[in-house]
């Protein structure tokens, strides 16, 4: 019991340290408010004419990019998880991490534990300035909380593949590279742009396997204002297990690459 | 005093085959402060990594407070601090939250926390700035906050690495005097490394040269002076003394603990083996003779020379391997920040 608390403690406390980086940097929570204005604003003016394209799901494509700009915003935070370990590495603060008694689990889930509050408190974001913009959200408060949730867990697992990959890629330049060679398709093959109906069958194909799109979809849905509770299920069991098998690896990668 | 920390035969072979530490042995007691001297790329840091269980020995056997380095890795950190040279604190947070979270790291209750915390920030004369962000501390500030938070937990044993590389000398006497007040208010044990010549003779109790990973040599400051050569005295006389030169020199030779005698510029050049002890001797002696001495001085053979004696080389001629380089840059230029 016990063990079990102090683990608890250790995973909260690696995270409160990422938590007060993230307050700390001001520069990026300005840019993490700037940039869905412009995704929003500027994207959803552009594509506005989408919508009469028949087949489109959405009356208005604002409302329908909503979803997909919360999708990448915990992308692109999430995949930077990584690059906290790499500089911990460097500047020999793991190190430090490692000659406490933690367990050596808590350093992998606090901070993916941290990426995804960051997300959270992101999203609410975009919905505060979605809402701004007009934006109208089908399910109302409940389902806002829960379209949060969705994007907790997609950030918590891509957050698990960005740890996965500091533990094997080493330097900054390195997991950089990889990283952006990852998100960037990661959110084209997926739903968060365009309906996977108007896409040719192949990228349909791919987007339907995508992580990303059982976030975006089950999120759609509730803007639109569906409560489709089988969908949904079944979409948020994927991301839970997505998210439980991607911090196993994570971890376990982890101990490996300090052992 | 008992033995807290062992090494039998502790080796650690890097991937590729590098032999940074070659069997060492070696034991420290409880209370003492043992440093461990030679130069970059000696072994210095990874014998020190093994010990705090930051890397698994090839080869060998380490106990610390009794409890095997490998096998109980848990009850080892617990009872050890441990201050790297990259001064690895966080810059983001205030002084008080590294303090804070380092507190959080080693288990302890909140209320343990806020006195202890008090007290190591009262050491090292952080306590007025403690709510300021780490960005604006000075290096001096930031190695001081580093080791506070290495004490916040009352280790045993506290592990200091190169504790004072690129520091400034007030700062770096600041530093011998936390590490002497440790040793006497706490009995706590401190191994450190360093490959400062000064910080070894005037700080440690035992020192161990390493070299090429291998322990050269070990003993005190004074034990190892002395393995390489005697200490030199040098006597001036009154002006109206010269008369019993011969005899002088006949008396001196008897003496057991000197050495030679030798005369040179109108002074006796004496080399003995323990100074402190012969001087008082010979002193007497030359003024039962009459003899009137005008000045008497001593002069013991410094750690270069025992350096140089054991390894055969100068520690400062030492050429750092790149990492060690970029490490150490590293370290400098956060220190003088």
């Amino acid at each position: 019991m016990k063990r079990l608390t102090n683990i608890l403690s250790d995973i909260w406390y690696v995270c409160w340290r990422e938590m007060k980086h993230f307050w700390g940097q001001k520069v990026r929570i300005l840019m993490n408010i700037i940039q869905p204005v412009i995704w929003l604003g500027l994207m959803g003016n552009m594509f506005s004419n989408i919508t009469a394209i028949p087949g489109f799901p959405a009356k208005s494509y604002l409302q329908f990019m909503t979803p997909g700009v919360i999708a990448m915003t915990s992308i692109f935070g999430a995949a930077f998880g990584g690059m906290s370990i790499v500089f911990d590495r460097r500047f020999g603060y793991l190190n430090k991490l490692l000659a406490s008694p933690i367990s050596r689990v808590s350093i992998p889930m606090g901070k993916m534990l941290s990426s995804a509050l960051q997300a959270g408190i992101q999203s609410i974001i975009i919905v505060l300035i979605a809402l701004a913009l007009g934006v109208k959200f089908g399910t109302g408060f409940t389902g806002v909380l829960v379209m949060v949730l969705v994007a907790m867990l997609l950030t918590l697992a891509i957050s698990g593949i960005s740890l996965s990959l500091s533990a094997v890629l080493k330097t900054q330049e390195s997991l950089m590279a990889v990283v952006n060679f990852l998100t960037m398709p990661l959110i084209f093959t997926s739903n968060a742009m365009f309906p996977t109906n108007m896409m040719p069958k192949w990228l349909a194909s791919i987007a339907s396997y995508n992580p990303v799109s059982f976030a975006v979809e089950p999120m759609r849905n509730l803007i639109l204002g569906s409560w489709n509770w089988g969908a949904l299920g079944v979409d948020i069991v994927a991301l839970i297990g997505f998210g439980v098998l991607m911090t196993i690896i994570a971890t376990l990668l982890f101990r490996r690459s300090v052992a | 005093m008992d033995v807290i920390i062992e090494a039998e035969k502790l080796t650690k072979i890097y991937p590729g085959g590098v032999l940074a530490v070659d069997h060492i042995d070696l034991s420290v007691k409880e209370g003492e402060i043992f440093g461990f001297l030679g130069p970059n790329g000696a072994g210095k840091s990874t014998t020190i990594m093994m010990l705090v269980t930051l890397l698994h020995p090839t080869e060998g056997k380490a106990r610390i407070a009794g409890w095997d380095i490998v096998q109980h890795r848990g009850r080892v950190r617990s009872v050890l601090g441990y201050v790297s040279q990259d001064i690895a604190v966080d810059e983001y947070l205030t002084g008080w939250e590294n303090l804070l979270l380092q507190g959080k790291l080693y288990h302890l209750s909140p209320q343990e926390i806020k006195t202890r915390g008090k007290e190591v920030l009262e050491m090292v004369d952080l306590w007025e700035r403690k709510d300021e962000l780490v960005q604006n501390y000075s290096g001096g500030m930031r190695k001081r906050l580093d080791i506070a938070c290495g004490l916040i937990h009352r280790p045993r044993i506290l592990f200091l690495d190169e504790p004072t590389l690129g520091l400034d000398i007030q700062t770096r006497s600041k530093i011998w005097e936390y590490i002497r007040q440790l040793r006497s208010e706490h009995k706590m044990t401190i191994f450190l490394t360093t490959h400062y010549m000064d910080e070894a003779d005037k700080l440690c109790d035992r020192i161990a040269i390493i070299d090429h990973g291998k322990i050269m040599a070990i003993g005190t400051p004074l034990e190892l002076k002395r393995s390489v050569g005697g200490d030199l005295v040098s006597i001036k006389f009154q002006e109206n003394g010269n008369g019993q030169r011969e005899e002088i020199f006949t008396a001196l030779k008897e003496f057991p603990l000197v050495e030679s005698v030798k005369e040179k510029d109108s002074q006796l050049l004496i080399v003995t083996k323990d100074g402190n002890t012969a001087i008082p001797q010979i002193l007497s002696r030359l003024h039962d003779m009459g003899a009137e001495v005008q000045s008497i001085s001593m002069k013991r053979p410094s750690l270069d020379d025992v350096f140089l004696f054991y390894t055969g080389r100068q520690l400062r001629d030492e050429e750092a391997s790149p990492q060690d380089f970029y490490r150490m840059r590293m370290a400098l230029r956060r220190a003088k920040r």
